[in-house]
């Protein structure tokens, strides 16, 4: 009786406690090192690990619970940070993740304590915020367990599911490459593999008759993939931690960071496996290698012991499937469509070739370029100069926003590339997006990039989608909008990781004077700073005597100059000096050739004159008769 | 400007066709002063005259052929394999090109010059063949019979087949289009010109005419080299970028900004019409690069530096530090023959040569006389 009475105290005091405090605190000790991994058994390579271990542990949590990621930077030679993918952070800006934004590089050896509340639900992933760092490994999912969602009681079992880029050479290897001289249309890396849950042709075993939930989230660096399961139609049910109405869907295309759970419901036999299909968006890529193999085939495997057979695909490029517009999804909330926006903020995606001879991104003439000081750092020690944007320097492209504004972004696209865009700490409205999905998604990549136009468009849904990361078409357009109600400094940027890179991003700065009311940095996060020598006050520039006064910023790259510099005509004007003067010489040297006009050679003549008569007459005509 | 013109291509084509007829103008005049005077054999002289005309065509229909076969081989195999190093090869083009065109490009201002050259040269070539007169080796006896022909048709082939090469080599990547009337007005103006100067027509006009074709030839050829340099530059640039740079026409990206003097992103001499003249005649670069620059100006440097040389050896009669120089060439071992060949005709100066040509002559026809009895 003892151990049953036992087990039944347990589990009403956890009742209890549900019951009281509603939540747990989960932590998790994260030592990064790094390991070797091979997870498309072609090549073996450093990537970075958690305790030893590669691929990464997932986090788990309930809604509600706290959170603590104790990480130590094990890696030696590189800098890293965390970023909570998709969490709000709303009070805890400081737990962010990303570098120079919301704390310091973590620097090797140097330990830093992420600590926050999950008031959400869903899927979600974490990845290193430094540049060049994520693409190395460290990225993994987060999956927040809700037993009060809607669909909670339709499924059986549930399946995580990452799909991934991958590259056989370490970030550091592939960046000077890439942000380099010799590389002038920015064209992105190419993978070399693509991952599914970081392996190849794995299997999802699965029994008949039975319905699963399976989250995929992608969590690669640069490629977007398309998804679908052979024979099986399925239902969406949340993206990117918003629950959605039900709805049905074949083909799915997610960007880098979108995750998408869907409910797949098994067949009754089970004499056959199932193809899982996971194509690259090829369009994407400059080049495709013949050793990279875009289409890969994982199973729903129905029988271990049945052939698992790789998916015969049909189409003969990626961009001929035709994927669910997630623009038409319905919150299951119904939320309605957001107010008139309080505060507008348009600007465009360009790519640019800068005055070093690199290619840049810049939204409007700006390529996000990192601060001398955290931004997040500079709103809490610039104290009233924190509404003026001005102090957060130009090159963070800073934008303040007013708490609990009504915030709409329309974001414009110059590039024929498409742009999975994040907003870290909010997920917002999609209220319009050209073109969308589907035959027509690449209908302006060729021609002149056609902007929102306020003035005409289509009439915007009663209850937007909601996500965190929408993609941007080539060269059209999309609109966004939310409620500025998380203080905080969040970055909006590009999830290619190396868009990011070449400075696709721009700060939004909510609610400056909240933040100055509201938080505080934990003293751990200030000694990370001082181990990585980064200034923890004043402004973009680290001065923190006249924050008005940016001397020293971080600046971008100047702008490539257009047509003729002083050097130019300089060289021009010599160039053409040169050459009129050469002319003068061959002037000269021609018109003294006159003096031997005429002038017959004497000895020539002489030679003529004193043949004897005949003489040359009689050679020629006797060399005739010979 | 439609893609008709290929303004390097004229000027190549009428400098070779203009130096072949000057020689063949020199012959017929030579041979007109010694045979074609009204007391002498006139069908003799009508035969030798036929003998030059032959050979001058029969040098064109040979040089036709060869060059017909190369520039089959250089499009049919060649274009495949340097299409994908297309700048390497016009660079290196260019560069030869450049070289040639310099050499011979002083020449023809100094066509009178050139002319009494040639008569003394064919009065050699009459001076040896007499000289090797005993010698009755089947060669030597066809060949001094049938003099008049050989030489314009060796001198027609060897200025044809030059043509040939330049035109192949220079207008690689030229669309084909560029090539037929530049071709045939090339030829056309040589002609014409040679014909003018034959007939001895206003020296002064004729004289102008050559130092303006030659001073377009100039500015053509500084040109051709600044472009061979970029050329190279842009090679390895090229190279490094891979297939990139063909993307990004004339705007950010196309070129190394490293490099680069100047830049307009239009006016393209690849891509937009009617530049491609502008780059043919003066050079023109829309985006030049250091070297390019740097080699334009030293290429009309090194044109002023080499007619100073050569007006002063005219005047003074020699160079300065000339003695010095051949003296150390003297002393290479590699050099040695080479110089002292140069000397002994340099030495024996025309009225030497004349002299003993004299001699030869005289010898010759007495015993031609003799073996006549």
């Amino acid at each position: 009786m003892a151990p049953w009475s036992g087990s039944t105290l347990w589990a009403a005091t956890i009742l209890l406690l549900s019951w009281i405090c509603a939540a747990k605190t989960v932590t998790y000790d994260f030592n990064v090192t790094w390991v070797t991994g091979n997870p498309d058994g072609m090549t073996e390579r450093k990537v970075v690990g958690i305790n030893g271990q590669w691929p990464l542990p997932i986090i788990e949590v309930d809604k509600g619970d706290q959170l603590i990621v104790n990480m130590h930077n094990g890696l030696g030679d590189k800098s890293a940070t965390i970023h909570f993918h998709g969490m709000y952070q709303n009070g805890t800006n400081e737990m962010d993740g990303p570098s120079m934004v919301t704390q310091c590089p973590i620097p090797p050896g140097a330990d830093f304590t992420y600590n926050f509340t999950v008031n959400q639900n869903g899927t979600y992933w974490y990845h290193c915020h430094t540049d060049f760092c994520y693409p190395d490994g460290y990225r993994q999912a987060l999956i927040v367990h809700d037993d009060n969602a809607y669909f909670h009681d339709e499924y059986d079992e549930e399946f995580v599911v990452t799909v991934s880029d991958w590259y056989h050479e370490l970030v550091e290897g592939i960046a000077p490459d890439f942000l380099s001289v010799y590389n002038p249309t920015g064209a992105e890396p190419i993978p070399d593999a693509f991952l599914f849950n970081d392996t190849l042709n794995s299997s999802l075993p699965v029994k008949p008759n039975t319905t699963y939930l399976i989250r995929i989230i992608n969590i690669g660096a640069f490629v977007a993939q398309y998804f679908y399961i052979d024979g099986h139609n399925f239902t969406i049910v949340e993206i990117d931690g918003v629950y959605t109405e039900p709805t049905e869907a074949d083909i799915l295309y997610i960007g880098i960071a979108q995750r998408y759970s869907i409910l797949v419901t098994t067949k009754n036999s089970t004499d056959q496996n199932y193809a899982i299909v996971t194509v690259a968006d090829s369009v994407l890529l400059d080049t495709i290698p013949p050793t990279l193999q875009l289409n890969n085939t994982n199973w729903l495997e129905y029988n271990a012991s049945a052939p698992h057979l790789q998916a015969n695909i049909t189409v003969d490029q990626a961009s001929d499937l035709n994927p669910f517009d997630d623009f038409t999804l319905v919150p299951y909330d119904n939320m309605p469509l957001l107010p008139d926006p309080d505060y507008e903020i348009t600007v465009a995606v360009n790519m640019e070739v800068m005055g070093n001879g690199f290619g840049y991104a810049l939204l409007d003439n700006i390529s996000y370029t990192a601060p001398k000081v955290p931004t997040l750092y500079s709103v809490l020690s610039s104290g009233n100069l924190s509404t003026n944007s001005e102090i957060y320097g130009e090159f963070t492209h800073p934008f303040i926003l007013e708490h609990n504004d009504v915030v709409q972004i329309v974001l414009n696209n110059n590039d024929g590339g498409s742009h999975p865009f994040h907003l870290h700490g909010h997920n917002f409205q999609v209220i319009q997006r050209a073109p969308s999905y589907g035959p027509t998604f690449y209908d302006y990549a060729d021609g002149d990039p056609v902007p929102y136009d306020p003035s005409n468009h289509t009439a915007f849904p009663a209850t937007p989608a909601r996500r965190d990361v929408f993609v941007l078409p080539p060269q059209g357009y999309f609109v966004i909008r939310f409620v500025a109600d998380n203080p905080g400094v969040w970055f909006f940027h590009c999830h290619i990781d190396w868009h990011l890179s070449q400075g696709l991003g721009m700060l939004l700065i909510e609610a400056p004077t909240q933040m100055q009311e509201r938080m505080s940095i934990p003293q751990q996060h200030l000694d990370v700073c001082q181990a990585a020598s980064v200034l923890t006050t004043g402004n973009a520039a680290g001065n923190t005597e006249n924050f008005l006064d940016l001397a020293g910023q971080n600046s971008q790259q100047s702008f490539l100059p257009n047509g003729f510099t002083a050097r130019g005509i300089v060289a021009l004007v010599f160039s053409v000096i040169s050459a009129l003067l050469g002319v003068v010489f061959i002037v000269v040297y021609g018109l003294s050739d006159l003096k031997f006009h005429n002038k017959e050679n004497p000895e020539i003549a002489m030679v003529i004159e004193n043949l004897p008569k005949g003489a040359a007459e009689t050679t020629v005509v006797n060399d005739y008769k010979d | 400007m439609p893609d008709v013109f290929a303004a390097q291509v004229f000027f190549i084509v009428f400098r070779e066709c203009l130096e072949a007829v000057i020689i063949v103008s020199v012959l017929l005049s030579f041979l007109k002063q010694c045979l074609g005077q009204p007391d002498q054999d006139q069908q003799i002289y009508k035969r030798l005259v036929r003998q030059v005309w032959a050979g001058s065509i029969g040098g064109i229909v040979v040089c036709l052929i060869i060059g017909g076969a190369f520039i089959g081989v250089f499009y049919g195999l060649g274009k495949d394999i340097w299409s994908e190093s297309e700048d390497l090869w016009e660079g290196i083009f260019y560069l030869i090109a450049t070289v040639i065109i310099t050499i011979m490009g002083l020449a023809l201002l100094r066509i009178n010059k050139t002319k009494e050259k040639w008569k003394v040269k064919i009065a050699q070539a009459l001076v040896d063949r007499s000289k090797h007169a005993h010698t009755t080796s089947r060669l030597s006896s066809w060949s001094r019979r049938y003099a008049m022909f050989i030489l314009p048709f060796i001198t027609t082939m060897r200025e044809g087949v030059e043509a040939v090469v330049f035109v192949g080599g220079v207008s690689l990547g030229l669309p084909a289009t560029e090539f037929p009337l530049p071709v045939v007005t090339g030829i056309l103006a040589g002609l014409l010109v040679g014909y003018l100067i034959y007939r001895g027509g206003n020296a002064m006009s004729i004289q102008i005419f050559l130092i303006a074709s030659t001073s377009v030839l100039y500015l053509i050829a500084a040109g051709m080299f600044s472009k061979a340099i970029w050329s190279l530059q842009f090679h390895t640039f090229a190279q490094k970028v891979g297939s990139d740079v063909a993307e990004e026409g004339d705007g950010p990206g196309s070129y190394d900004i490293r490099e680069t003097v100047w830049h307009v992103n239009c006016c393209n001499p690849e891509i937009d019409n009617g530049w491609d003249v502008f780059q043919a005649l003066l050079g023109w670069q829309n985006s030049a690069t250091y070297g390019s620059v740097i080699s334009y100006n030293m290429y009309w440097v090194g044109i002023m530096l080499a007619i100073s040389c050569m007006l002063y050896e005219e005047r003074t009669g020699s160079l300065p530090l000339k003695r010095e120089a051949v003296a150390l060439m003297l002393k290479v071992p590699g050099l040695k023959n080479y110089v002292k060949r140069k000397q002994a005709i340099s030495n024996d100066k025309t009225a030497e040569i004349v002299r003993q040509g004299q001699a030869h002559l005289a010898t010759g026809i007495l015993r031609d006389a003799e073996g006549e009895k």
